[in-house]
């Protein structure tokens, strides 16, 4: 049917970025590879119906994470020699049987499995238009079903926000120690002089 | 589009798809016609403001149409110029970057509600090109992308002041998108929905039932953010011209700077549109009911239709001449006030304003 013609459509393409990922020079042609990779995602969990899914998959992992990859690629600025080391191409033989052969595999799991995929954990499309929309679908099963792991894992990325924080600060500059008995005012003066 | 409606027969399904089409193309096109005029109000609106003339030369024999066809000399010298590539350039991503800073610029526009759904051949039609239940978040993914274009811009074209240009941008783009986010959280909570033509219709005609009224605090943030987000003045630091030359488009030339040009406009549009839809009430005609427009041209409903693309224009158009003003009022911000309104002062604001909405929607709206 049309649904499972785009999903293979998708699941190529994405296999493709995927090997492309791990098999470029440049690590920004990796990166914008992983970005492509990331939006073909978000297709096929929008051709599966799950839009806000799909639409969290864009803002999150293509828009936020994988820009902040680039600049960390972009600002080490990696030499041409560097950039080889991963030494993997497309013609390696056993690599890329290996990767077609798992995604035959998913492949097959898949469509073995289409009945429980179009159902998942909120039920049938029928249930979901029942309960409001996609967006209302997850939260309503956010917070009631899942709310222990919910609020565990937003837990969980709380302290791993403090703990980066924690190790991103430093002592404070040479600059601001010299200045640090001057008023604040007057220290900005000091410092980048008075405008 | 056929995906999210599997049950559509066939012949609806064409027209769907046409209709879409066709409502891409008049977008695209009428899209497309913005940068022009813009540029012509961009000078001569502060020519007003300053008492000066301002363009007004360029004619077709003796009318001078207000000087409006130098825009369209620039675009043909523009076109025109000699196309030239740094060395040392990364040629594919020199030359994919402005197709990224012009993708998302119109698939947003393709979001946008632009009047109530029409029949056409007695199928409704949505007029937005892109009709889906969570168009809130279609947009801020959509959004996020742009920061693609201007990164890869700086770093593509082996230039040091388009580097430094493309980092000052892209982290003034992240760094705002989150109060973007959080300044229309509150409008999600008051109407309910994150379709955006579902929440024109829960705002009404009347001046007193629309976004801004319900959560103020919201619009001045996303007024703030909109400024931010587009690397306009007062935030145009991406291309603070006496620190850094041009920023990240420093070393683009004719047709691909033409490019970032029209990316730069249209999402200003966008972003113009998007603030009518949420806070102005959208395609609806102040203390004019849709209903009232339906019944005066019964049998001829897409003229209502019509009227109600005509005035998110003129709503949006608001915005653009808001642009053009605050432009030519307020000075640029320094690098560091920037990041401190941004992180220091806007996601708290959002963050509280969303705490406040809550509880009013929790204890007083749904009580």
């Amino acid at each position: 049917m049309g649904q499972i013609t785009i999903f293979y459509i998708l699941a190529f393409l994405a296999t493709a970025c995927s090997l492309l990922v791990i098999s470029s020079k440049n690590p920004v042609t990796s990166a914008i590879y992983l970005v492509c990779d990331l939006f073909i995602l978000a297709g096929i969990y929008a051709s599966l119906q799950a839009e806000f899914v799909a639409a969290i998959q864009i803002i999150v992992y293509t828009g936020a994470v994988v820009v902040l990859f680039v600049f960390v690629i972009m600002l080490l600025n990696l030499a041409p020699n560097e950039q080889s080391s991963l030494g993997l191409k497309l013609p390696d033989i056993g690599f890329t049987l290996l990767t077609v052969l798992s995604f035959l595999i998913v492949t097959v799991l898949l469509v073995n499995e289409q009945s429980s995929v179009s159902g998942g954990a909120l039920g049938p499309p029928e249930a979901i238009a029942q309960l409001g929309g996609n967006t209302r679908a997850v939260g309503m099963t956010l917070f009631t079903k899942f709310v222990w792991p919910f609020e565990l894992a937003s837990f969980l990325i709380l302290a791993a926000i403090i703990g980066a924080v924690h190790i991103a600060k430093k002592d404070p500059k040479p600059a601001d120690k010299a200045y640090g008995n001057l008023k604040a005012s007057n220290r900005e003066k000091a410092i980048y002089g008075s405008p | 589009m056929g995906l999210n409606t599997p049950a559509l027969a066939y012949d609806a399904f064409l027209v769907q798809l046409l209709s879409s089409l066709a409502l891409f193309a008049i977008i695209a096109v009428l899209c497309l016609q913005i940068p022009p005029i813009m540029v012509w109000v961009e000078r001569r609106g502060p020519a007003m403001m300053q008492r000066r003339k301002g363009p007004n030369r360029v004619g077709l024999f003796q009318w001078r149409f207000y000087g409006l066809l130098q825009s369209l000399a620039d675009a043909i010298k523009l076109i025109w110029k000699e196309e030239v590539v740094p060395t040392g350039a990364n040629k594919p991503f020199y030359h994919i970057a402005p197709i990224f800073a012009v993708f998302p610029a119109f698939m947003i526009a393709c979001a946008i509600p632009w009047g109530a759904d029409i029949t056409v051949f007695g199928h409704q039609i949505p007029l937005s090109v892109i009709h889906l239940d969570v168009g809130f978040l279609f947009i801020f993914a959509i959004s996020s992308l742009a920061v693609y274009a201007v990164t890869l811009a700086g770093w593509a074209s082996n230039n040091k002041y388009a580097l430094l240009g493309s980092l000052r941008a892209s982290a003034q783009m992240i760094s705002y998108e989150i109060p973007l986010g959080l300044s229309l959280i509150p409008i999600v909570l008051i109407f309910g929905t994150l379709d955006l033509n579902q929440i024109v219709l829960a705002q009404g005609a009347f001046p007193w039932q629309w976004g801004i009224i319900k959560a103020p605090v919201s619009f001045i943030i996303f007024l703030v953010c909109m400024f931010a987000e587009t690397n306009r003045a007062p935030f145009d630091l991406a291309e603070g011209e006496s620190e850094i030359i041009a920023g990240f488009h420093t070393e683009f030339t004719s047709t691909k700077f033409a490019a970032f040009f029209l990316a730069e406009y249209v999402s200003m549009f966008v972003l113009s549109c998007l603030a009518a839809t949420v806070f102005f009430g959208g395609w609806q005609a102040p203390f004019v009911p849709h209903d009232f427009l339906v019944k005066t041209f019964a049998g001829f409903e897409w003229v209502a239709s019509l009227i109600g693309a005509g005035v998110l224009f003129l709503k949006a158009a608001f915005f653009m001449w808001l642009y053009v003003w605050v432009r030519w009022t307020l000075p640029r911000f320094r690098y560091d006030q920037l990041m401190g309104l941004g992180w220091k002062f806007m996601i708290p604001l959002g963050l509280a304003n969303i705490f406040v909405t809550t509880l009013v929607c929790a204890f007083i709206y749904f009580k």
